[in-house]
């Protein structure tokens, strides 16, 4: 099971450059649905690598689904020589990513993310409308049910102010 | 690109997906606070587990 609050406080007070995206961004709009993975766009830069790094050193990142056994070094280089990464640890699924289809890189989704006072912590989530967007350029056929939900909470939420 | 205040262009599967959401629920998350609303995520994954948990228990009696 995700401690979702034990993550995101963790990387926050770690200094961890992140932009909560997917499930759990939907639920920060008010979506209904479960997810059960926190999946984050994470900056790109050396610094903020290391601190990803060392934040969840601590916590046995490994990779989800691959078979036991499997070599995989939790370090700046494997962050470096990779994108996206699929992960579980001690304190649940994690999904580190890039960049996104329909949404880029970190730099590319700041300006279109709302910032969060969440357990007393702050943090980045992507806005809904840029969440729609992304979903929508995703295409995949689990999305277009999930961008219906959206665009209804967009509907609600217009209707509302 | 789309301006933000733009409507987005129907999709008529999502328009046909879009007519089965409950709005009732919708509304309800959108009356808590952002943090309501992950901690209520947080309870539901709990739930989730432990249906599963009874499930698999209901399974292996038959």
């Amino acid at each position: 099971m995700t401690d979702f609050r034990a993550l995101t406080s963790l990387l926050a007070n770690s200094a961890v450059e992140f932009i909560i995206v997917g499930g759990t961004a939907a639920t920060v709009h008010g979506s209904a649905r479960l997810t059960e993975d926190l999946d984050i766009v994470y900056r790109r830069t050396e610094d903020n690598l290391s601190r990803l790094v060392r934040s969840l050193a601590p916590y046995k990142p490994y990779l989800r689904g691959a078979p036991a056994g499997l070599p995989f070094s939790w370090d700046e280089r494997t962050l470096r020589n990779g994108l996206n990464f699929t992960l579980n640890t001690t304190l649940g699924a994690l999904d580190l990513l890039g960049e996104i289809a329909g949404g880029g890189d970190y730099e590319k989704l700041l300006p279109h993310s709302i910032r969060l006072q969440l357990y007393n912590i702050e943090c980045y989530c992507l806005g809904l409308e840029r969440l729609i967007h992304v979903k929508r350029a995703a295409g995949r056929p689990k999305d277009l049910e999930t961008v219906a939900e959206l665009e209804a909470i967009l509907e609600e939420r217009r209707r509302d102010a | 690109m789309r301006r933000q205040d733009e409507p987005f262009e129907p999709d008529p599967v999502i328009e046909a997906y879009k007519r089965d959401v409950d709005r009732t629920l919708i509304r309800e998350n959108l009356r808590l606070s952002v943090e309501e609303r992950v901690e209520k995520l947080a309870r539901l994954q709990e739930f989730a587990e432990e249906l599963r948990r009874a499930g698999r228990e209901q399974e292996s009696q038959k």
